[in-house]
């Protein structure tokens, strides 16, 4: 069963991030891929993610998807232009992705391409809005397409960012309006900090898909709590890692706790990124 | 008003190098109120470049102008007497003025002393913030005044982006997110519901999409 399948029949869907190489060989990624194939609905492949420049989204997908594996494409504005964008998507669904995610994309300064010029032309919304509009069969311009493409959408949400959840949700709104099918959260450590987000959806039919980011050490857990100030890291989980023996070990615990947690409270499904240490994925899924 | 910042002297020193007769023109406009292409700052730096030409043993004639406006061509032809004795001018207007007297003077070489940077105004004395691109076509009706195209880092037409986190924009902590800015500004205004509508998708042929703008104003144009 596909991955767009599995979401609308509201079973769990599980999705990992492959990070693609800075380079070439693409030896250790598709072999990462391989080891979890099977254990996962779709990899989700970032397009440059932190403005760091490598194999983009697109060509990561394919190398996935000629070893039989599903993908999720992350279509970006920060580097192309709203012909470029079309022309990728068009590309994508000819090549059989039809799952994509829409990404602002970190701004370069923040990656190492710093002196590059941003495009952003599109933002995430109008992005979501072109994709829904290829699917009618016609271009942005209003020019009919030969063959229309059909994407399962999905979109980022900044749960907890803003300044009251009421914002937070006028923004979730205007996503869904756009054509998000579903929402991947920011790292979570702590269910009930997603939960006092949740709460408040009411009948909003949101499927909502939490990131969990794999504790590679306690300066990591340190980091994410003192920097990313939307993100609930509680003290707790650092002293645990911190005071295990095998600490390594101990964030791999973590997140399967997380995943079976998420699990248990009815999510959608999840996405684990392993941030380099792909090779922990087989454990943490138990694949 | 437009902002410059003024060239290191070492490039401008680099650029007038070979030259001995060197007129720095100024502008009384934009660059006088921010404070980098004035009378006054056209004298300090046709000072400084005095100074390095007497320290090189190098004579040279270092000359001083201010015209009420570069970018207008009435005023810049009027300066052609001041001009045209010189080798090369210096010219400490923004980008359009320079342009302006290097389309008037063909045998004068003009250089910018400045680097032009954006349109903005003052938050207080010293210190200018960016507010507008010149997108061609306004939204400051629908985001409660404030700009998303110059002050978004992204120009995110519906933001907030996943960057924003608590009224902080992702490229560094000194910088406001501009849509917490009209989020908080809307809600002030009790006009939220303007944030709940999707803004159509923006067509940037009024920008530098569509090349190099003019405006005619037919009822006074010649």
């Amino acid at each position: 069963m596909s991955f767009a399948q599995k979401l609308a029949q509201g079973r769990f869907v599980t999705l990992a991030e492959l990070e693609p190489p800075k380079g070439v060989d693409v030896a250790a990624f598709v072999g990462h891929a391989q080891r979890i194939k099977g254990s996962v609905d779709a990899v989700v492949v970032p397009e440059m993610a932190n403005a760091v420049m490598k194999l983009g989204s697109l060509g990561g997908c394919m190398l996935l998807a000629n070893k039989g594996m599903e993908t999720v494409m992350q279509v970006c504005c920060r580097d192309r232009n709203r012909l470029a964008l079309q022309a990728d998507l068009l590309s994508a669904a000819a090549l059989g992705i039809t799952n994509v995610m829409a990404v602002e994309g970190d701004a370069p300064n923040l990656g190492d391409h710093h002196k590059a010029r941003p495009v952003y032309d599109l933002d995430e919304l109008e992005l979501m809005q072109v994709i829904a509009k290829l699917a009618t069969g016609k271009d942005m311009a209003g020019v009919e397409l030969e063959g229309a493409p059909n994407f399962t959408v999905g979109a980022t949400i900044n749960t907890g960012a803003m300044g009251t959840v009421q914002q937070e949700l006028a923004a979730l709104d205007k996503k869904l309006a756009a054509g998000a099918q579903y929402f991947v959260t920011p790292p979570v450590f702590d269910l009930d900090s997603l939960a006092a987000f949740t709460k408040h959806l009411g009948d909003r039919e949101v499927k909502l898909i939490p990131n969990v980011l794999l504790l590679k050490s306690v300066g990591m857990a340190r980091a994410i709590g003192r920097h990313l100030k939307h993100v609930h890291m509680p003290d707790e989980l650092i002293e645990r890692v911190k005071g295990a023996p095998d600490r390594v070990r101990e964030g791999i615990l973590v997140a399967q706790e997380l995943i079976e947690g998420i699990k248990a409270a009815g999510y959608s499904g999840v996405m684990i990124s392993p941030l380099g240490w792909e090779d922990r994925l087989p454990q943490i899924l138990g694949a | 008003m437009i902002v410059a910042n003024g060239k290191p002297l070492e490039e401008i020193i680099g650029v007038v190098k070979g030259h001995r007769k060197i007129l720095v023109a100024g502008c009384n406009e934009c660059v006088t109120v921010c404070e980098v292409g004035g009378t006054k700052e056209v004298g300090i730096l046709a000072s400084a470049l005095r100074l390095h030409f007497l320290n090189q043993g190098v004579e040279a004639q270092v000359g001083e102008t201010t015209l009420q406006r570069q970018c207008d061509r009435e005023y810049v032809v009027g300066a052609r007497v001041t001009v045209e004795p010189y080798e090369i001018v210096v010219s400490v207007a923004c980008g359009v003025g320079c342009q302006f007297m290097a389309e008037e003077y063909n045998k004068v070489p003009v250089v910018p002393g400045v680097d032009t940077s954006f349109m903005g105004g003052a938050l207080e004395r010293g210190v200018w913030s960016e507010r507008c691109q010149g997108c061609g076509t306004c939204l400051l009706a629908k985001t409660a005044g404030i700009c998303p195209v110059s002050r978004c880092a992204k120009r995110v037409l519906n933001g907030p982006c996943g960057g924003s986190t608590k009224g902080k924009c992702e490229i560094s902590k000194d910088v406001d997110c501009a849509w917490q800015l009209i989020v908080d500004r809307l809600s002030s205004l009790g006009r939220m519901e303007d944030y709940e509508v999707l803004t159509p998708i923006k067509d940037w042929s009024t920008d530098r999409a569509g090349g190099p703008r003019m405006r005619i104003k037919e009822e006074v144009a010649s």
